[in-house]
């Protein structure tokens, strides 16, 4: 490979794994922009999601690396897949929204972020008891096509990852920038209060924030599956801190920020393991949170949480 | 490290051993002397069924000493411990460490078999070495335990304790380059570890006697076992054109390594210790990904061996399950406590443990596995290294390791 093939190699690495911290940032974001709460449960609903996919896909028959479906078939399975998976992640948020969440809502201090933690890890652990703490083969029933571009290999299933990706952020931020419930999410986030007071439901666009971003997460893990082709209860973790970190970088609580802090992550990720080495990846992503923090608090797009009075 | 291979052979023959250890001695006389073997493995939880097979290994061996009666005016009786605990799920070092203290405190326990994992060990050997109470191991490689640079940490008591019938991974490393370098014959390897104790001493020593065999090393890195995404590393390799892969660690990093390096550098060989060895390669890694790799066993792959053939069958008829490796050197570990115990009736001296640690320090028998005797630090004199491939074989079981592997032979020592 030359060097330019090499570079552009590691690009297209860098944006694919990118794509999947830009879906699992989004929801940090969306409730941070709405509640300034860090939702830490968001790590494991990301992991369930991909755990909900891996039974559905099951329930298609399909089985470790053995079975590859074309044309409608393929589309098919996936969309629902997609569908239910995202529904019941999205459900999931709901749950924890209104059972463990609400009740905290006007309690000052960090115990709603700490209740998240605690959430996060109940899912964390009855997932990793459902399942021995054993990686799980996920199906992958998309052709092994792909494309040699120069030097570069582009596998369909990356190309089909930046679509379905690409297609959820536009969609979320149209919802957000256009629609009646979208608008009433930015008044929410602005002044829950005034918002309440011109006749928003506070608790419903809070639930419906909730659902949006999590069944993001559901979406993200079940593409995170397809992808990786296992599953394990660890998996929210180490994506989980990286799409925060991305989030964090975007500048939380702006939905465009999230998308190119995940692309940036991905990016460094990847060019950093080529050219410095891939021990490093995790100081210099977490070095990057930090001096975000310090320099740039912010964040590169600038948070969109507005002034409150 | 030892990791969960051959776990499903059987079916755990728990209610037979349990049924054994109950009825004590077999052929024992009323007059005899009873002294104890304890044996410590981790019984219960995610471990149970390899450490089943390794404790039958072990009570076989006392149970024909006992009947061949060739133990003068002495019975010996097993006191299998179990070393696993529930919060753990799987084997519990701090459990290690009490039932160390239990056979430490016991004037009737001569010596012991165990433990299977090294991690067990390193809470047993400081304990077990202020006892002068020798414990053999058939299962647990880790270099630190046997190692002269921490006898202060494992061997506090100044004499040897820890004696193995598996060789270590100071040799599983070193083996595997020269099987790279003279039976696969690539001429350059990229070297990656998982970033584990275990991983990094492993590929530190492949890398090594790499190098010294000529294969021309073009990158040593480290993995994030929790991280998912190993495509770029996986991107440097493939542009360094390397001919090979060796990776040192365990099935955590193993397991997405294992399948992005077929997607990203399909053609390559590709290799690892005994922490690869493992059922997961193909329930979790999966067909066709894991294909063609090697992985490597501290001790030779006997238990096919047709002179061994009427033992297997005994073993497999006394406790209903078929033996593995491990099983042969639990055997062969018991055997020479019982070597070494003989050695202190026939000088005369009295029977404790400090007297069969100083006779097992000198043991020289003939085990199933070959000659056992034992360096001055108490490593197995011989250090065979057993490579397999992963073939898969559509009609067995994915679990079931000994028909998913195929056994390629004893990797060259150096």
């Amino acid at each position: 490979m030359t060097g330019s093939a090499i570079f552009l190699q590691q690009i297209v690495n860098g944006v694919s794994l990118g794509a999947v911290y830009a879906l699992l940032a989004l929801g940090f974001t969306l409730v941070y922009g709405i509640l300034e709460l860090i939702n830490f449960a968001h790590f494991s609903v990301f992991m369930v999601g991909a755990f909900v996919a891996l039974v559905v896909l099951q329930a298609f028959g399909l089985q470790g690396q053995s079975v590859v479906l074309h044309g409608a078939p393929l589309v098919l399975v996936l969309l629902v897949a997609l569908v239910v998976t995202m529904v019941a992640s999205g459900a999931l948020g709901v749950m924890i929204e209104r059972y463990t969440l609400r009740p905290m809502r006007n309690v000052k201090g960090p115990m709603a972020m700490i209740t998240t933690i605690g959430v996060s890890y109940i899912l964390f652990n009855l997932v990793l008891l459902a399942t021995n703490a054993q990686a799980i083969n996920f199906p992958d029933p998309m052709p092994a096509a792909s494309y040699h571009v120069g030097g570069v290999v582009i596998r369909l299933k990356e190309i089909l990852i930046w679509i379905v990706s690409a297609a959820l952020m536009v969609g979320l931020n149209l919802f957000v920038k256009r629609t009646r419930l979208g608008k009433a999410m930015r008044a929410v986030a602005q002044d829950a209060e005034a918002a309440r007071m011109m006749g928003v439901d506070v608790d419903h666009v809070v639930m419906i924030a909730f659902f949006a971003g999590s069944a993001l997460a559901g979406a993200a893990g079940m593409i995170f599956g397809l992808y990786y082709n296992f599953a394990q209860y660890s998996i929210g973790y180490t994506a989980g801190l990286r799409a925060f970190t991305a989030a964090v970088l975007g500048g939380i609580g702006n939905v465009p920020g999230a998308m190119l802090g995940g692309i940036v992550i991905g990016l460094i990720e990847t060019l950093g393991s080529q050219y410095i080495a891939a021990r490093w990846a995790d100081v210099i992503i977490f070095s990057i949170l930090i001096g975000t923090l310090v320099f740039r608090p912010a964040g590169l797009l600038g948070m969109l949480a507005p002034n409150r009075s | 490290m030892i990791s969960r291979r051959h776990a499903l052979r059987g079916t755990a023959a728990t209610a037979a051993t349990a049924a054994l250890i109950t009825a004590g001695a077999p052929g024992a006389f009323a007059s005899d002397k009873v002294y104890r073997i304890g044996i410590t493995l981790p019984l219960t939880g995610a471990d149970a069924e390899a450490a089943h097979l390794i404790l039958n290994g072990a009570l076989l061996a006392i149970k024909l000493a006992n009947s061949s009666g060739e133990l003068k005016g002495v019975t010996l009786e097993p006191m299998v411990l179990n070393n696993a605990t529930a919060t753990a799920g799987q084997y519990d070092p701090a459990q290690a460490a009490t039932n160390a203290r239990k056979l430490a405190g016991d004037k009737s326990v001569l010596a012991n078999v165990g433990p299977e994992m090294s991690g067990s060990g390193k809470a047993m050997a400081p304990i077990l070495s202020m006892a002068d109470l020798a414990t053999i191991t058939p299962s647990s490689t880790a270099p630190a335990l046997t190692d002269p640079q921490f006898a202060g940490e494992f061997v506090p008591g100044g004499k040897p304790i820890y004696f193995r019938t598996v060789t270590t991974d100071a040799y599983q490393g070193p083996n595997m380059a020269n099987f790279y370098a003279e039976t696969l014959k690539v001429p350059s390897v990229y070297v990656l570890d998982d970033s584990g104790a275990y991983g990094v001493g492993l590929a530190d020593a492949f890398a090594a006697q790499a190098k010294v065999k000529g294969i021309k090393v073009l990158g040593r890195d480290r993995l994030d076992p929790k991280a998912a995404d190993y495509s770029a590393v996986l991107t440097k390799i493939k542009a360094t054109n390397a001919a090979s892969l060796y990776y040192g660690g365990t099935m955590q990093a193993a397991v997405k390594l294992v399948k992005q390096s077929y997607q990203i550098v399909p053609g390559i060989k590709k290799g690892g210790g005994d922490g690869i060895l493992s059922p997961e390669m193909m329930t979790a890694a999966g067909f066709p990904a894991a294909e063609g790799w090697y992985a490597t066993n501290a001790s030779p792959h006997v238990v096919d061996d047709p002179k061994l053939a009427s033992w297997v069958a005994l073993y497999a008829k006394t406790y209903g399950v078929q033996p593995d490796d491990y099983a042969i050197t639990s055997y062969d570990a018991a055997l020479v406590a019982i070597a070494a115990i003989k050695a202190v009736i026939r000088s005369g001296k009295p029977l404790t443990a400090a007297n069969v640690r100083n006779a097992v320090q000198t043991v020289k028998i003939n085990g199933l596995q070959g000659p056992i005797s034992f360096d001055k630090y108490g490593d197995l004199s011989t250090r065979v290294v057993a490579v397999f491939q992963f073939k898969q074989d559509k009609s067995a079981p994915l679990a079931d390791m000994d028909k998913q592997t195929v056994y390629i032979g004893v990797a060259p020592q150096s």
